[in-house]
């Protein structure tokens, strides 16, 4: 039987993920992924703000104010990215009670709510000069500080508990509530007269953006994501070896590092 | 011995909850009296002017009634914890969404009810045209339960951790802004003479849908935050 022979792209697919649910062979995992994150971060960061700060044109309105859109958008992006991966692990945590997508979701949390964060301010450093205001009560802006709270929301509920596991699948359940409250908060939202701009960058017909400046938003883009990937393995490693403390394999690690033996 | 039915388990869960509202009939009137101190001090801080008054007033009896549903929230399910009735709920042959439904809808009628009846008072005092109070009440009545429905749901993610008010706050106001839009737009269109139908259908759609979903997420809520 051929099935039996060789494995297929799918039994492969399943016994990565089955031996990525093991805590020691994750740990090992994010431990050589990371330098390759952090590098491939940095590299299309200069090259996405090289593009976008000295090779893009200026803004036939906006003049060079518009430069921070290379940072802003690609925040914007990454903070609703980032929740829906959080609320995708903590679906995955709490259906199958997976250790480790518990330990992802809730280490994605913090670095989603720095993303909002990053927007919102962003947001208004841009909003000063353009609409002469740092903040408006508008659509855009007023869903983007909702999901900020969510965010906060999220983690203060993780921390509140003794023990973490119980507290990561109750934050990880608000955190799937708060999927269920976004669509709701931004088309209510949509409602009041708005003065941020429309979409631009669009996936399905052609974009409103000339490809000068949107190759170096693309590239932006991509440097964002493999950040959320170097910081989340990060965390996650850390928040492995808290959580697995008394296992034998986390004591091996500690005493490896310790600095006398 | 059969287990009661579901009808019999839910008019239990609800009597009882009501009798000790009623037993302990002077924490009922907290809200209420929280409701109307914080209102009083709006024309302290803005000034008596009537006319500001009456363009706030809707807006501030809506959020008024909504901190003071939250003051009473964490009660919910706290003092069950503690006299380990709640895990008896938790054990019950019965299913659990509908029990909690019944828990529900008894803190809606002992919290939202007398605020409902006392907002009238706060509108009035805060100058809101007369014409626009019957809007104003209708965006209540759809308002308070979803209030409350959320508010269970949230409140019950909390029930196993020791301090929760801030957190409660934090948790449960983003979830209702839709809410507040929604009755304060309807408010609002009602005071410019604009038709205010829509955003109070869109209340009305919310609320049945959370009464379908909301006792069961609770449910569920529950069970992950006690762990049972």
């Amino acid at each position: 039987m051929n099935a039996h022979s060789s494995p297929t792209l799918w039994n492969r697919l399943v016994l990565w993920y089955h031996q990525m649910g093991s805590p020691p062979y994750f740990y090992a995992f994010a431990g050589r992924w990371r330098p390759w994150f952090i590098a491939a971060t940095l590299i299309t960061a200069v090259i996405g703000l090289y593009g976008g700060l000295l090779l893009a044109p200026a803004d036939y309105q906006q003049g060079d104010a518009y430069r921070i859109i290379f940072i802003h958008v690609p925040c914007a992006w990454m903070s609703l990215f980032t929740y829906a991966f959080m609320a995708g692990c903590g679906l995955v945590g709490l259906v199958w009670r997976v250790k480790l997508a518990e330990i992802l979701a809730m280490e994605s949390a913090p670095i989603g709510a720095a993303f909002t964060f990053v927007t919102l301010v962003t947001g208004s450093l841009w909003g000063k000069p353009m609409w002469g205001a740092w903040w408006t009560w508008d659509a855009r802006l007023t869903s983007e500080l909702v999901l900020l709270f969510l965010y906060l929301g999220v983690i203060g509920l993780y921390h509140a508990f003794e023990d973490t596991r119980q507290g990561a699948r109750a934050a990880a359940f608000l955190a799937l509530i708060g999927v269920v409250n976004l669509p709701i908060v931004h088309y209510s939202v949509v409602w009041w007269n708005t003065l941020h701009q429309g979409t631009t960058v669009r996936l399905f017909g052609p974009s409103r953006i000339t490809w000068s400046m949107l190759w170096p938003l693309l590239t932006m883009a991509l440097s964002t994501h493999l950040y959320l990937g170097w910081s989340l393995l990060g965390r996650a490693r850390v928040a492995l070896l808290e959580l697995e403390g008394g296992k034998d394999w986390a004591r091996a690690i500690a005493l490896k590092d310790a600095p006398h033996g | 011995m059969s287990a009661p039915s579901a009808r019999a388990g839910y008019v239990a869960v609800l009597r009882r909850d009501l009798l000790l509202a009623w037993r302990r009939r002077g924490e009922a009137a907290l809200p209420v009296l929280y409701a109307l101190i914080v209102a009083t001090l709006f024309p302290f801080a803005l000034g008596p002017e009537g006319a500001l008054l009456s363009r706030i007033a809707a807006g501030v009896v809506l959020v008024t009634v909504l901190l003071a549903m939250l003051l009473s929230l964490d009660g919910l399910f706290r003092p069950d914890w503690e006299d380990g009735s709640l895990e008896q709920l938790l054990l019950a042959p019965q299913p659990l969404g509908l029990l909690l439904a019944a828990k529900i809808l008894a803190h809606w009628l002992t919290t939202a009810l007398p605020l409902l009846l006392a907002s009238p008072l706060l509108a009035a005092m805060l100058h809101l045209p007369t014409a626009v109070l019957p809007v104003l009440m209708a965006a209540l009545v759809l308002a308070t339960p979803l209030m409350s429905l959320l508010g269970a749901l949230v409140v019950a993610l909390t029930v196993g951790t020791r301090r929760s008010g801030m957190l409660l706050a934090l948790m449960l106001l983003p979830l209702m802004v839709p809410v507040v839009i929604f009755a304060a737009g309807a408010v609002s269109a009602a005071q410019q003479g604009l038709p205010f139908i829509a955003p109070l259908a869109w209340l009305g759609a919310a609320l049945v849908l959370a009464l379908v979903l909301a006792p069961a997420a609770c449910a569920a809520a529950l069970r992950i935050a006690l762990d049972a």
